[in-house]
């Protein structure tokens, strides 16, 4: 009994705060910048309204309208690097105050990959089950070990198989939860190369989804906690915490469910993201930590992770 | 409803005893999660819980067409840096509906099977515990392999094994009722269990089938060798040469119940009655020493003589 | 360990060769099992004498495996299923000898492709957890199974690997089995692409000769003084063409002579084949014999 009880008490979880919804404001690549301060503003002006809506509609929900609603900003530092943080950022603030908007966390995309020394995405890529199209039995390996995850069957290849054999026929691919007609959708994850992994923009974005959720643990601990920058940015992207705590009196920065304010050019990085998260598989102690949270604020959840993000395309 | 599993259990492939050390490389299938150990009476390892995505034809006696959608639960386990465990089980259950939902309705409820349609749980349990032709409905076994063969790619493995052995299957099914057991020694290295427990199913469940698992594993591979040794028919030298692997490895090992929750120590008892597992081995174990003993004095007349 | 047999042209006695070597160290009371990659021809379970698999099996075998359209291939324990009575009396202390044939119809591969490498890898780790010899037969010259079998043991450098390169004794055979080898997509270019050090695999290549008329038996007493030394000067060539092309003494294992019964019948032979019957002659199970120990017998394959 001792060797028993030994065993599962090793394992403990740490929860975190919550926020009722977190609100991306946006999402800044190179070109974005090149595009100069205008775009940023154009955005954030079209944006506004939106945060608005999604004020009203929270208040409304929450005994005492006292809705505890974060928002955050991201910037791609890991596929393409441009500017420093000390030009960047007072311009992306100021850009937001002309608009009236308050950005209470700004986030390094590369944090996504890895954050103090926590290889996030690794953590979300082994909790991948991918979604198994029929006739699936369990004893093949996972086939998102290929670097790539779909939502159904591929088209057999042709090229293998025996001399002398029929050939392999051409097949059309099949969405595994199709209603009549199929929309199949095949991932990449990552690809590799002699400088090493690099992940996709989806599998960081679903990352990125995962920890506004505040579902990723790392041995049972909180990964990437905020951090407030005192005496102004610094001047390379790397001397930047990877989540940055702009505003003091803001609500956590993780949630019950979030809401993507972007560019209508971000949908198939989206699909693909809801691809991949409705395949991962999260640690079943976090979501009833979260589901017992909501619970005692007298807030029903729902039950499938996808359905707890929402977007705005514009 | 129903639920069942299948364990198979081997031997670590390396020269030595894994320290105590490496069993977080070796065990850590999953990213950010911590192997969990105990090390009393016997030092055990067990790998976080790892999910399979399956859609497929569960087994059927009456080979009635059972559609199961779901995931599979499995994890590796060493226990005294030696044995091999991967142990695999499902929940069947009825679903709301007779289509597929999407994916992520299933994932959010980990280690349930749940069948399109009509089903029988007897049914199922009688078809899975009869071991039809591999791959053809689902296949819990092979994702016990699967996970044991992960464990066995470890680079901290040398794959330098003391003795070569098989893999044991054993297949069970748990069900509420008044407790009971049924272990059945199946052709070659096949073995069914059907539990019977009080109350609600748990995961000491699991790790009932996974000790009785391993101890019945001890038992055929000790058979083995022995039988192997070729008593009385090989030179002395030859036996002792033959059963020292197993007095270096295996005689240790032999501790039935040391993980079993006290709810369900009573199964184990009934298992020490009939078929007697720790009878039987100690059996085992005293002809090898007394093999031992008596080839070492032999050897000890011949030098002297 | 896992032992490659291979040549480069059909009817060198591979096959027949590999199989009585398992059979032999079976006998020995080693645990052994013999893996059909001839993917062309899987008939191996002929000489087995396993009727149910004579043509490769209808069951599942390696073909289907391989394709991953089982997750295991199916065993046929030799020592119950084989139609011989004299293989079906398994001797006390007799290993394990365990077949797993092709598919019945299989063809050769056209390809294969990483899925299909990493099955192998695990077929071949899985093996190596329960027998001490993993004969693995390959079509002859060069095939996908061979080109197969060399990038999975470049993935298990730590499972011990032996190629044997069976060829007979004459000139074209001797030239082909060291082009097989050493030739331009031979099996040390192909070992290296895959990540083989190439000194490390010319260690574990041994060439084993097949059908050997031994000049000075008996079998030759009637012949002709002209036809005696005509023969002696075709093996003076034949011994000087070997070892110019790397098939000498040195890198021999051991050979084979040539015996009607391996010649008509390949079959295993029992000891009641020689000492009952006498249809097979002591010599041939002496060469087996011999081979089958030193296949493990590290002296025999210290570096050159």
């Amino acid at each position: 009994m001792t060797s028993f009880s030994e065993v599962t008490a090793e394992r403990q979880i740490k929860s975190g705060p919550l926020s009722h919804v977190s609100v991306e404001l946006g999402h800044l690549y190179m070109e974005d910048f090149q595009a100069g301060p205008d775009r940023l503003r154009r955005q954030f002006a079209a944006v506004a309204p939106w945060l608005e809506t999604v004020r009203r509609s929270w208040q409304s929900r929450t005994p005492g309208g006292r809705a505890r609603i974060s928002t955050c900003f991201l910037i791609d530092d890991y596929f393409s690097r441009f500017s420093t943080p000390s030009e960047l950022v007072p311009m992306i603030l100021t850009a937001a105050a002309e608009n009236d908007l308050v950005i209470d966390y700004l986030a390094r995309e590369s944090a996504c990959a890895e954050a103090d020394g926590v290889k996030l995405a690794k953590l979300v890529e082994d909790r991948l089950v991918p979604d198994p199209p029929p006739g699936t039995r369990g004893w093949r390996p996972p086939t998102h070990e290929t670097g790539w995850l779909a939502n159904g069957t591929r088209s057999p290849v042709a090229g293998s198989g025996q001399a002398m054999k029929t050939a392999v026929r051409w097949e059309a691919p099949t969405q595994n939860a199709k209603r009549g007609h199929s929309i199949f959708v095949d991932v990449e994850l990552w690809n590799d190369d002699s400088r090493g992994r690099t992940w996709s923009c989806p599998f960081l974005a679903a990352v990125w989804q995962l920890l506004r959720l505040g579902l990723l643990r790392n041995e049972g601990q909180l990964p990437v906690q905020p951090v407030a920058v005192d005496g102004g940015f610094p001047t390379s992207w790397d001397n930047l915490p990877p989540v940055v705590k702009l505003n003091s009196s803001a609500t956590p920065f993780s949630a019950y469910t979030t809401l993507s304010v972007l560019s209508t050019r971000f949908l198939q990085v989206e699909l693909a993201v809801r691809t991949i998260l409705s395949q991962v598989s999260v640690d079943e102690e976090v979501l009833k930590q979260v589901l017992s949270r909501s619970s005692d604020e007298d807030l029903r959840l729902e039950e499938e992770l996808v359905d707890r993000i929402s977007y705005v395309f514009l | 409803m129903l639920i069942m599993g299948e364990v198979r259990t081997g031997l670590l492939q390396n020269s030595a005893e894994i320290e105590e050390r490496d069993h977080q490389a070796v065990l850590g299938l999953l990213a950010g999660e911590r192997v969990r150990m105990s090390r009393r009476p016997i030092v055990y390892a067990v790998s976080p819980d790892l999910l399979t995505g399956v859609d497929c034809r569960l087994p059927s006696a009456s080979r009635a067409r059972i559609r199961g959608v779901g995931t599979v639960v499995s994890r590796s386990s060493i226990t005294g840096g030696r044995v091999l465990q991967g142990s695999s089980y499902v929940r069947v259950t009825r679903g709301e509906v007779n289509y597929r939902l999407p994916w992520s309705h299933y994932l959010a409820r980990p280690g349930v099977v749940e069948v399109l349609g009509k089903v029988s749980g007897p049914d199922v349990a009688d078809g899975f515990l009869a071991f039809g032709a591999p791959g053809e409905h689902l296949d819990l076994g092979s994702v016990s392999d699967r996970f044991m063969d992960v464990v066995q790619e470890s680079p901290v493995l040398d794959l330098r094994a003391p003795f070569r052995s098989n893999r044991t299957r054993l297949r069970w099914v748990a069900e509420t009722g008044e407790p009971g057991v049924h272990f059945t020694l199946g052709e070659g290295q096949e073995r069914t269990l059907k539990v019977t427990h009080q109350g609600e199913f748990s995961p000491a469940v699991v790790d009932l089938c996974e000790d009785l698992a391993l101890h019945d594993w001890l038992l055929t591979t000790l058979l083995t060798i022995v039988q192997r040794a070729r008593i009385g028919g090989a030179s002395r030298p030859e036996v002792s040469a033959r059963l020292a692997p197993a007095v270096d490895t295996l005689l240790h090992l032999w501790m039935p119940g040391a993980r079993i929750h006290p709810s369900l120590a009573a199964l184990w008892e009934s298992l020490e009655r009939t078929p007697g597992f720790s009878r039987q081995w100690q059996s085992l174990v005293e002809r090898i020493r007394d093999q031992l003993a008596v080839n070492t004095l032999a050897l000890l007349r011949e030098t002297n003589g | 360990m896992l032992v490659f047999a291979i040549s480069d042209k059909g009817g060198t006695g591979r096959s027949v060769t590999s199989s009585n070597i398992v059979y032999r160290r079976a006998l020995q009371g080693q645990d052994v099992c013999y893996l059909d990659f001839d993917f062309g021809s899987p008939t191996v379970g002929a000489i087995f004498r396993v009727s149910t698999a004579s043509r490769g099996t209808t069951k599942g075998g390696m073909h289907r495996y391989l394709e991953g359209e089982i997750p295991e291939p199916t065993r046929i324990d030799v020592w119950t299923e084989s139609d011989r009575d004299a293989i079906r009396a398994k001797p006390a202390g007799a290993g394990q000898m365990v077949l797993l044939p092709g598919d019945e119809g299989g063809g050769e591969f056209a390809t294969f492709d990483g899925e299909m490498l990493k099955r192998c890898v695990r077929l071949f780790a899985g093996l190596h957890e329960q027998f001490d010899l993993i004969m693995v037969d390959l079509s002859a010259g060069r095939s996908f199974a061979a080109h197969l079998a060399l990038a999975a043991t470049a993935q298990l450098p730590r499972i011990p690997a032996r190629w044997l390169v069976f060829h007979r004794w004459t000139r074209q055979h001797i030239i082909a089995a060291n082009g097989l080898v050493r030739g331009d997509h031979g099996l040390l270019d192909v070992g290296v692409e895959h990540g083989h050090d190439r000194d490390a695999l010319i260690d574990r290549i041994r060439f084993v000769r097949t059908a050997v008329l031994e000049l000075g038996s008996g079998d030759f007493a009637h012949l002709r003084p002209a036809q005696r030394s005509w023969l002696n000067e075709i093996d003076r060539e034949l011994r000087e063409l070997a070892t110019r092309h790397g098939v000498g003494l040195t890198t021999m294992l051991g050979k084979v002579p040539l015996d009607p019964v391996l010649q008509w019948r390949e079959q295993l032979i029992s000891d009641d084949d020689v000492a009952g019957t006498e249809i097979a002659n002591p010599e041939t199970v002496f060469a087996f014999d011999d081979l089958a120990k030193k296949i493990v017998d590290d002296t025999a394959w210290e570096g050159l």
